[in-house]
């Protein structure tokens, strides 16, 4: 028994029916830090401290009633004054599970064991053990609540795409979509399962995606910025412009992702840079060009015309009467008289003629391919015819007459400045011709 | 199968009342914190009937198994019983959690210092109520160490033999708002048992075959 006692690594401590010491194993004298032979002592005797009062109770109890009894590191720490092998541990009990077993003695008396394990590495571990579980809780926490975030953010971006007035869409690196919100299937007029995986320009018309391809391709090529306008095929027999921007996006290794772009219905908007830029170019009253297109187309007719050597003619009309019409009858039916001339020559020239109101009652004509100088007089002839007949403008009918003058490049000027003096010196001439012979002017 | 009256049961239940009323105090003293124990419930029972009984108790859906603590008590007057202590596995760790204080643990199972500190709770009660029989009894009893498992109602008994009859006193045990229901369990073989029944007709006073 004693050898065997002294071999294990445990505490061995036996009491006999009268509490008392009979053996002491050399794990425990070690641990308790005692030199002399403590058999035949009291525990309170041997040991250098406090023992916890319950294992006290718990010994009378083994030796008493032949009851057992466990004394758990979790409620009873360090019952014993037992401290580690170091030197320095004096002040730091070593931490202890403590079982109190009876022991039926052949006489019908009862001894005590009492066996000590040193819990110190279990505690340890069971506290790292502890830390690391309450450690992971709180990741699963925090990551839960990063996903919740993420998810709700991402449901917002969604809904923000879906919603978006704007198309929006998203391709691989070869170019096929992976993502189109309502608006982008809606102004591409594709659906939107069907597109996916598809290249976003299938959808139009041919000669538009032949010319858009080529330059998404490049912008494919190069990883570059895309940016085209390009018409759709419209629903409703009405051609819509749109607009695509596309930028590449980029993985985090910098290769090429994809591209992300939109689109947008520039249709009113071209509609009304059109209006503009005739606005810009023509007489808002009348839709003839103004003065200064008329000039610039003049200026480049004569320097075409001057190149292959043709002619080229301008024709100047100013209205008789016009004054009168509008101090009678008011402003509006002035416009209406300037309407009514405007239509009038239009349908007396030719399509290639410029037609252009000067400003006022003071309209021009140009003719790039004019006919022979004996023919302008037949056309001027029928001009006049066209405008002197009767105006309804409503409330009544009203009669306008002209005064034109003509000038022919390069016969009468080789200069813009040259050949509308020169045909405005020719419209003078006639009105004045009309003043002094008022009678042939009515007729 | 051994069968009691009605007189005998009631004599069955106050002395585990008397025996788990000392158990209680004791326990409370211990963990600092009043812990009612209910009146309990006496019943005998086979190991079928026991393990269907045990199988329905109400549990943690991810977590069916039971915390049992034993120990083996043998009497100089003829008997000779295993005390058992049962507790869900869940309500056992929040005894000893609550016990030592520890809110914070997310370990589903009783770690091994856990255990130890269940093994003394079981300890504590299970020795208060049988030190209150020997007393009551003037017997002498001599118990081992308690030996504390976790597993399910079925395996706890596969090392008893069905012929065995176990005595049960189901008793609730409430510490604040916690209310976890803990079993004792009595299992005897027949001789034990009509040796136990013969000290409780004893104190009573009660003749063999007496009924009310």
């Amino acid at each position: 028994m004693i050898p065997i006692g002294d071999a294990v690594d445990l505490g061995l401590i036996l009491l006999d029916e009268n509490g008392l010491v009979s053996f002491f194993n050399a794990w425990a004298r070690r641990h308790a830090r005692i030199k002399s032979n403590p058999a035949g002592k009291s525990l309170q005797e041997v040991m250098t401290g406090r023992i916890d009062p319950r294992l006290i109770m718990a010994i009378r109890e083994a030796l008493d009633f032949g009851f057992s009894a466990r004394l758990s590191h979790a409620l009873h720490p360090m019952p014993l004054p037992l401290f580690p092998n170091n030197k320095h541990g004096q002040e730091c009990r070593i931490r202890q599970a403590v079982d109190v077993t009876p022991i039926r003695q052949g006489n019908g008396k009862r001894s005590c064991m009492i066996q000590i394990r040193d819990v110190s590495e279990v505690f340890r571990r069971e506290q790292l053990l502890r830390q690391q579980a309450l450690q992971l809780s709180q990741d699963i926490k925090q990551l839960t609540i990063a996903q919740e975030e993420l998810r709700n953010s991402e449901i917002r971006f969604r809904e923000l795409a879906k919603k978006a007035p704007a198309g929006l869409f998203e391709t691989d690196q070869h170019g096929r979509l992976t993502y189109l919100n309502e608006k982008c299937a809606e102004l591409l007029q594709i659906s939107t399962p069907d597109a996916l995986g598809s290249v976003w320009l299938d959808a139009l018309p041919v000669g538009e995606m032949e010319r858009v391809s080529q330059r998404w391709e490049a912008a494919l090529q190069s990883s570059t910025r895309f940016a085209d306008e390009f018409r759709s095929s419209a629903q409703d027999d009405r051609l819509n412009w749109l607009r695509a921007e596309a930028g590449p996006i980029w993985n985090e290794d910098r290769s090429l992702r994809g591209f992300i772009g939109t689109i947008s219905d520039i249709t009113e908007f071209r509609e009304r840079a059109d209006r503009y830029e005739f606005r810009a170019n023509h007489d808002s009253l009348t839709g003839l060009a103004n003065r200064e297109r008329f000039e610039l187309r003049l200026r480049a007719a004569l320097s075409g015309a001057n190149e292959i050597g043709q002619k080229a003619a301008v024709i100047y009309f100013d209205l008789d009467y016009f004054k009168a019409v509008n101090d009678t009858h008011g402003h509006a039916a002035g416009d209406t008289v300037l309407r009514t001339i405007a239509n009038r020559a239009r349908r007396v020239m030719r399509g290639d003629d410029l037609i252009a109101r000067l400003g006022g009652d003071e309209f021009a004509i140009l003719l790039p391919e004019p006919p022979d100088e004996h023919h302008m007089a037949g056309i001027l002839n029928k001009l006049q015819q066209a405008i002197s007949m009767s105006i309804n403008i409503g409330s009544a009918h009203v009669n306008v007459g002209c005064s034109a003058g003509y000038a022919i490049f390069p016969d009468h000027g080789r200069t813009v400045g040259e050949l509308l003096a020169h045909a405005d010196t020719a419209m003078y001439r006639e009105k004045t011709r009309k003043k002094q012979n008022p009678k042939q002017a009515r007729a | 199968m051994i069968s009691l009256n009605a007189l005998e049961v009631d004599a069955l239940a106050e002395i585990f009342n008397l025996s788990l009323g000392e158990a209680s105090a004791t326990f409370s003293e211990i963990v600092q914190e009043e812990i009612h124990l209910s009146v309990p419930s006496v019943e005998i029972l086979s190991r079928e009937e026991l393990i269907g009984r045990l199988e329905a108790i109400p549990r943690n859906a991810n977590n069916n198994k039971l915390c049992s603590i034993a120990q083996h008590f043998e009497s100089d007057k003829g008997f000779e019983t295993e005390a058992l202590l049962l507790f869900p596995e869940r309500g056992s760790l929040e005894i000893v959690r609550r016990m030592l204080g520890d809110n914070a643990s997310m370990i589903e199972h009783l770690s091994e210092l856990e255990q130890d500190a269940l093994g003394e709770v079981g300890n504590i009660i299970i020795n208060s109520c049988m030190s209150s029989l020997a007393n009551l009894f003037t017997i002498r009893m001599n118990g081992t160490l308690p030996d504390v498992k976790t597993h399910s109602a079925r395996e706890m008994f596969l090392a008893h033999d069905d012929s065995e009859v176990i005595l049960v006193a189901q008793i609730g045990m409430t510490m604040r708002s916690y209310d976890i229901t803990g079993y004792v369990l009595f299992i005897m073989d027949l001789n034990s048992m009509s040796g136990f029944m013969k000290q409780v007709r004893h104190y009573f006073r009660i003749e063999e075959g007496q009924s009310l």
